[in-house]
């Protein structure tokens, strides 16, 4: 049996909220995930749903009005909040990084690309010459496939997909071991995403950090990742291995909706069904499970319990079918 | 009613063959006997300053294409493909440097002033962005009142009314609720459903909607689909549905039109071109797009972007072909008819 990878991330029941002047918005609830060294898992969830604040939460990035009322944060098995702040200045960017939301606008428009990749340096590796710096800088510009005459552009010389080649060279370069994407391929087109995906894939195959990779679409993670986390009002709702999407049994009745939702490219059938209702405002959320109200399995139990954690094969859910008294009986 | 929707009307009642023979829910099968709009040769431009002083791009350049009555047209591309300024060109949001674009039998490329009013009457738009449409200082019920006050002219109860069938129509319930509602109090479902309320005010016969659910989450993306589709079904609206999602395309659309550096690649019946895809650009964005069976690496050989600018030679996709020769860069490819319902753009393919 082959040893288990080391765990990169390890978050164990962390909770994130908000202060507001309606009173705490409760962003992240209870979430335990674990990243393992050399793989990607996918955190997949609608806008609101916390996926975002959970990767800032991770990084210590909270704003001023967010704090981290429960659990812990591991990475590399160094609680992140236990930190000084100069530790902690060390710790990011070496040991974690962050790929940012839009790439557009992660990268300083008055700034040379060079001076953006050689600022990590400079602030991190102060003993090194300046001519290894520039020759790190033209490795990293090689991994993501960038010609090195980019170096002396500016930001708006570049498109869309270059520059987040340049976001995600930077995030890399001091060889962290776990590398937060934020929805890095938002903005993109498919051809470019794609073949940004697939060079993130050949890096890591080089590099072997761990990816949490946050994103909105579900069929794109699915793909990507091996493991998918799927979040809902806060929580996270489901965790299973990618090959089990591909049919939708034993599932979480939100994951089943998902799949549901999206226009398949290829299948025979061309229906496809929404998820009725709208993502609940995370200041009154409904009593019981949070997607109770939009569960076509909705029983009594739904309304006014909150359900554990359950495990079934190798999947973790968050949902009261998956009981070990009733599982396999609903879905 | 205005003039133009009377000159028009009368040109496409003597003009239209028969009754579109749509069934319910066999939506491929469909034929479109009469035609609504036909575009020839449409050709967009916009100046640009560059080192070398004022210079054009054509963002769309010779693109045909029509539209039948109750057919939905979904338009696939890039971004910077020319998608968009076709979807403007077509409701006349920009005026065409040359091409027809005919609707309900007139050309309405370059028509100006109360005739571009009256065109309004038939063309309306679904922007991509709800939250950037609506005026967030205007009630719901305000944002239904003006068109329907200043192109039907409808008033008092009579106005009242509409506004109510119309927000019952794309599922604002309850209505008397809602008419009193700010965008922001709105979901980005529900502002998208109060944009379609607006679009179909004035009782349009065609609406173009440009990436009406890429802001959307994901759950609630099927529901604005299946209301358009409904919508479709009701009111025999003619739709062109602009995307970069393939798989949309398909759920959505009766036929697909591939289009790359302004000029169309291929277009097809929908299933057609999921399944038998002929261009190699269309080839490219199906091995690209998540769930695509294809894996390995992508069928292209550089990342370059088009060549937009005014005067260019050849494809536009010759620099990123696999299939490229001396002539791809030299000569454009003319559209050629593999079957009636299927035209590819390519030397090779």
């Amino acid at each position: 049996m082959p040893t288990p990878s080391p765990v990169v991330l390890e978050l164990d029941n962390v909770s994130v909220a908000y202060e507001s002047r309606a009173g705490a918005v409760n962003a992240v609830r209870d979430v335990s995930l674990k990243v393992e060294k050399d793989s990607i898992v996918g955190l997949v969830g609608e806008s609101g749903c916390g996926k975002s604040t959970l990767a800032y939460a991770i990084m210590r990035l909270l704003k001023a009005n967010a704090h981290v009322t429960q659990g812990s944060i591991r990475v590399n098995n160094q609680d992140v909040y236990a930190l000084s702040a100069k530790e902690l200045r060390k710790f990011r960017w070496n040991e974690m990084s962050m790929v940012f939301q839009s790439a557009m606008s992660a990268l300083n428009p008055v700034m040379m690309v060079e001076d953006q990749i050689f600022d990590v340096f400079r602030s991190h590796r102060p003993n090194m010459s300046r001519s290894d710096v520039l020759k790190r800088a033209k490795e990293l510009l090689s991994l993501v496939r960038i010609d090195h005459k980019h170096l002396k552009s500016y930001p708006h010389e570049l498109s869309g997909g270059m520059k987040q080649r340049i976001v995600i060279a930077i995030a890399i370069a001091l060889e962290p071991s776990l590398v937060i994407m934020d929805e890095p391929t938002t903005a993109l087109d498919v051809v470019v995403q794609r073949s940004i995906l697939d060079q993130i894939k050949e890096i890591q195959r080089e590099k072997h950090f761990a990816i949490l990779f946050i994103s909105h679409d579900f069929s794109l993670v699915a793909e990507l990742a091996s493991r998918v986390a799927v979040m809902y009002a806060g929580r996270l709702v489901e965790n299973s291995p990618a090959y089990g999407l591909r049919n939708s049994e034993g599932h979480h009745p939100y994951t089943q909706g998902l799949m549901r939702a999206i226009p398949k490219l290829t299948a025979d059938e061309v229906t496809i069904d929404g998820i009725p209702g709208n993502p609940p405002d995370l200041i009154t959320l409904p009593n019981g499970c949070a997607y109770h109200p939009r569960c076509p399995f909705v029983f009594e139990l739904c309304e006014t319990t909150k359900p554990e954690r359950y495990r079934t094969g190798e999947s973790e859910l968050e949902c009261h079918l998956f009981a070990s008294e009733r599982r396999g009986s609903h879905v | 009613m205005s003039e133009f929707v009377e000159k028009s009307l009368g040109v496409s009642d003597s003009s239209s063959v028969g009754k579109n023979n749509t069934n319910d829910g066999d939506i491929y099968k469909a034929t479109f006997i009469s035609t609504l709009v036909n575009v020839s040769d449409l050709a967009v431009h916009f100046p640009v300053k560059t080192r070398e002083g004022r210079q054009f791009v054509r963002p769309v350049d010779e693109v045909s294409f029509t539209i039948g009555k109750g057919e939905v047209l979904a338009l696939v591309g890039e971004s910077g493909s020319g998608k968009t300024t076709i979807g403007r060109a077509l409701v006349r949001i920009l005026e065409p440097v040359s091409g027809c674009i005919e609707v309900v039998g007139r050309d309405v490329a370059h028509i100006r002033g109360s005739e571009l009013k009256g065109y309004r009457n038939i063309a309306q738009m679904i922007f991509q962005d709800p939250f950037g449409s609506l005026n967030p200082v205007k009630t719901v019920e305000r944002h239904l009142q003006f068109p329907l006050h200043k192109h039907t002219g409808t008033q008092g109860v009579a106005l009242s009314e509409r506004m109510n069938q119309l927000l019952d129509q794309v599922g604002l319930t309850p209505v008397a609720e809602m008419r009193q509602k700010y965008p922001h109090e709105l979901s980005g479902g529900q502002r998208q459903r109060l944009a379609i309320a607006r679009a179909l005010a004035v009782q349009p016969k065609l609406i173009v909607a440009d990436e009406p659910i890429s802001m959307l989450d994901v759950s609630i993306r099927a529901g604005i689909l299946k209301l358009m589709n409904q919508l479709r079904t009701e009111m025999g609206l003619s739709y062109l549905y602009i995307t970069h999602d393939l798989a949309s395309a398909r759920y959505f659309g009766d036929r697909i039109m591939v289009l790359y550096g302004g000029r169309m690649m291929e277009t097809a019946r929908s299933d057609e071109l999921i399944r038998h895809p002929m261009h190699p650009y269309t080839r490219l964005l199906l091995a690209a797009t998540p769930g695509s069976p294809v894996t390995g690496p992508l069928p292209e050989t550089s990342n370059q972007p088009p060549n937009l600018l005014e005067g260019r030679q050849g494809c536009p996709f010759a620099p990123r072909c696999p299939l490229v020769t001396q002539e791809c860069h030299t000569a454009q490819p003319e559209l050629r008819e593999l079957d009636a319902r299927h035209q590819v753009a390519c030397h090779h393919a």
